[in-house]
């Protein structure tokens, strides 16, 4: 395996599959930091152009869009607290409070280390032991997903600041969201008022655009009439860089959520938006100082970063291994790689074993080069945050109505994108938390899918979750967690409550 | 009555109403092509080239648009509502076009459209764990009979493809199995292939390598003629099974585009399945063409659609 590796990077030593990659990736960042445009978008929208390219030169260009725009989610959440990709909305919190306290570099930084690690050491597990772990991935079943997808429900309680009751009000609210359109099972058409517009459901990305991009704007608006100016770029600290120490204190946090965003990753269908949540949950609650997060803690971070960027590699695994992709954007990836006249499956390894170590051995030099193209880009772009609000704001909006309209070319998602703004801006005022919403929008479907799905299998019985070890297992994890937070709601509060930490309160 | 049986009975339908007057036309903007489902599958990647290799033949760019949601009826319906001008198009297919529209309450009807060209069709296969109790089609059926309801199969969508298939065999059969839907064919084959269901009827694109792996065994193709991948393995008639159903990729228009709109559409196309680097992208993402021009594809839509119908009934689905 190592001289197929090595004769790998030897394929790669070639101006051209570099110098494609590097547009690439520079593509990648730009697409993932601009809101509204997504990595699935783009990798659909480049796609067709790489068919003509050879294998070698069309692969890497599309898998660096893939990470660049991954990665770059993070850009515009931390700078103005706007998610670049879904992926990103779990970096928001700690990131854009690092920003505002005139750590924009640092907290940049941490993504990007963050980022690169991660994606480095997942990409040597795709290698080293693609196969088996796949072989695992496949054999879990609707039984194990549901119960997967629902301790990652309970990451809620971790981001739901102070008061559970409001976060549980605000999970319940994305969970209706959710349901709205057909209903996968029975085909039944739900809340969709009898419209067709409705019955793919609420679109999920011009909505976040709405509650992140759009309510921040409006917040912004409001603070601009209602207050001075706050700190301007000569009072704002001169960024510092991260040192090697701060960077060897974070290595647990990147350690841990690169574990985890690779086990997600290689189970087909959970993709890199739920592993930045349960990455950064999973941080918070293994924490010394838990309430730090929310307000600028460089873990929360680098958390969310190295749990969804480690996903691209994993997500890679059960596509390489079996042709099954993993999410939206491995399907994608698995058409081109097919339109290569490479076909994903048991047997590619032995019959273009060449080209896919090649590939293996581009996704570790495509770490190098983002960490290079990164740090070049953090220098820069610190400053987004020194340009005065009334010109970056109304470019945001401006993106907000583009993006919103591009992931469907429909009209009817701007709608979407607008009363998600509203909603945002409800929800930030009446201090209710952004984040369990937007868990229970992405962990709705797949709760409810796998859930009917075991039930079917089982023809009803509820056996279904304690009959296989592996189901059991993850049930008693599951009841583990609940009685943990039973006890803990249980003792009385020993800190009187901090100050909430959605933003729109902290003036 | 097969699905076959009736496309060859149905004959002049649609085909007399049709004189071609082609050459005048041209298209003014660039041609939306929409495909209905998320992008990944083998709709948008048979899209992808598509468009990108049209150009040429139709003297303006055709641009792929995904309109993803509620299982194709977003897209479609956007495309019946769209002007009748021959600027949008539908990359339609039996789940959308004839099926769907039968059985469920949508925003239009299999008449919403008019049948510009037919691009290809592929037959599913019938697959089974290597480690299930039943390795041919007999086996499979008697197993269901002896054990009603245990046998558990992977299918894709409500009224789908895969999922018509199955129903298709359980009402010739009258045998009870459980039919788990899991949104698309990579998770139910990944199912099939965990152990968690038994059996799936899927495109070759999906179990071709597995079949070939071993890990799961060919129990029938769909179709009257054999597939020549697998020339072993038995049609689905001569396994004794009446389940014929072929799924094709097809272009169609809103209903109401001018005749020779239509048509000149159809030559576009129908050079376009000439075209020699068209091809070679086609046969590497493991697909080929059977082309049918707007005639051909009306007469086979319509009878289509009759035989949907008449499936519907029999599975009994209709609203």
């Amino acid at each position: 395996m190592l001289a197929d590796l090595a004769s790998g990077f030897a394929a790669l030593l070639n101006p051209m599959v570099i110098g494609f990659a590097f547009i690439g990736l520079l593509g990648g960042i730009i697409v993932g930091g601009l809101p509204g445009l997504t990595a699935t978008m783009a990798v659909a929208v480049l796609a067709p152009f790489t068919f003509t390219m050879a294998p070698l030169v069309g692969l890497p260009f599309l898998l660096g869009v893939y990470k660049g725009a991954i990665y770059a989610g993070s850009i515009p959440a931390i700078l103005i607290n706007t998610p670049g990709t879904a992926a990103a909305a779990a970096t928001a919190a700690d990131g854009n409070a690092m920003a505002r306290s005139g750590k924009a570099r640092l907290a940049l930084e941490i993504s990007l280390y963050a980022s690169v690690i991660a994606d480095l050491i997942a990409t040597m597990v795709l290698i080293a032991v693609a196969a088996p772990l796949a072989t695992i991935a496949v054999s879990v079943g609707s039984a194990e997903f549901t119960l997967l997808y629902a301790i990652a429900l309970t990451m809620v309680a971790a981001v739901s600041g102070d008061d559970m009751l409001k976060g549980l009000i605000a999970t319940t609210a994305g969970i209706l969201v959710a349901v709205v359109g057909l209903d996968p099972m029975s085909g039944a058409q739900r809340f969709t008022f009898g419209t067709t517009a409705l019955l793919g459901g609420i679109s999920l990305i011009p909505l976040l655009i709405g509650m992140f991009a759009l309510s921040e704007i409006l917040i912004r608006a409001e603070d601009a009439l209602s207050t001075r100016p706050a700190a301007t770029v000569k009072d704002m600290p001169k960024g510092t860089s991260i040192s090697l120490g701060g960077l060897r204190r974070l290595m647990p946090t990147i350690l841990r959520s690169t574990g985890i965003g690779t086990a997600l990753g290689s189970l087909p269908g959970l993709g890199a938006e739920i592993a930045c949540w349960v990455s950064y949950g999973v941080a918070k609650r293994m924490s010394k100082s838990p309430d730090r997060f929310g307000k600028g803690a460089p873990e929360g971070v680098a958390a969310a970063e190295a749990g969804n960027n480690a996903v691209c590699p994993a997500a890679l695994i059960p596509m390489t291994v079996f042709g099954i992709p993993g999410d939206t954007i491995t399907a994608v990836l698995l058409g081109a790689f097919m339109a290569q006249g490479l076909m994903p499956g048991p047997l590619m390894f032995s019959r273009d074993a060449e080209t896919i170590y090649a590939l293996f051995a581009f996704l570790i030099v495509s770490n190098v080069m983002l960490l290079f193209l990164g740090l070049w880009a953090v220098r820069h772009m610190q400053h987004i945050v020194s340009i005065p609000n009334a010109l970056l704001y109304p470019s945001v909006a401006a993106f907000c109505f583009a993006g919103a309209y591009a992931v469907n070319n429909a009209t009817f998602d701007i709608a979407i994108m607008l009363a998600g703004g509203l909603l945002g801006y409800l929800l930030r005022k009446t201090h209710l938390p952004i984040a369990p919403f937007v868990i229970g929008i992405l962990l709705a479907p797949g709760l409810e899918n796998a859930l009917r799905q075991t039930l079917t299998v089982s023809r009803g019985s509820l056996s279904a979750f304690v009959d296989k070890p592996s189901a059991l297992a993850l049930l008693l994890v599951l009841l583990a967690i609940l009685a943990v937070f039973t006890v803990r709601g249980l003792r009385p509060a020993s800190s009187p409550p901090s100050q909430n930490q959605q933003r729109g309160t902290e003036k | 009555m097969t699905l076959k049986h009736v496309l060859s009975g149905a004959t002049l339908t649609l085909a007399a109403a049709l004189p071609a007057a082609a050459q005048d036309v041209t298209f003014d903007e660039p041609i939306r092509f929409v495909t209905p489902y998320p992008p990944g599958g083998s709709h948008s990647l048979h899209a992808g080239i598509i468009t990108t290799a049209a150009e040429p033949h139709f003297g303006q760019s055709l641009i792929s648009v995904i309109r993803a949601g509620g299982g194709g009826a977003v897209g479609a319906t956007e495309v019946a509502n769209s002007p009748a001008d021959g600027t949008v198009l539908l990359f339609g297919d039996p789940t959308i076009n004839s099926l769907r529209p039968q059985v469920e309450e949508l925003a239009y009807g299999t008449d919403s459209f008019v049948p510009v060209a037919r691009i290809n069709y592929s037959p599913a296969i019938f697959v089974a764990r290597s480690d299930a109790p039943f390795a041919t089609m007999e086996e499979m059926v008697a197993y269901a009979e002896g054990n009603p309801g245990d046998l558990v199969y992977s299918s894709d969508n409500l009224n789908g493809w895969t999922y018509t298939i199955f129903e298709l065999l359980k009402a010739r059969t009258g045998a009870e199995m459980t039919g788990v839907e899991y949104g698309g064919g990579g998770p139910a084959i990944a199912r099939l292939l965990g152990g968690e269901t038994m059996a799936y009827a899927g495109d070759i694109s999906v179990v071709g390598e597995h079949i070939a792996s071993g890990d799961l065994v060919a129990l029938c193709v769909t179709d009257t003629a054999r597939i020549e991948a697998l020339p072993d393995v038995l049609t689905c008639p001569e396994a004794g099974y009446d389940v014929v159903f072929q799924f094709w990729r097809g272009v169609l228009a809103p209903a109401g585009t001018p005749d020779e709109v239509v048509a000149a559409l159809s030559d576009g196309f129908e050079t376009l399945m000439a075209d020699e680097g068209f091809l070679r992208l086609i046969g590497r993402i493991g697909s080929s063409i059977q082309f049918a021009d707007h005639e051909a594809f009306a007469e086979l839509l319509s009878a289509e659609i009759d035989a949907m119908g008449a499936v519907a009934e029999l599975v009994g689905a209709t609203q």
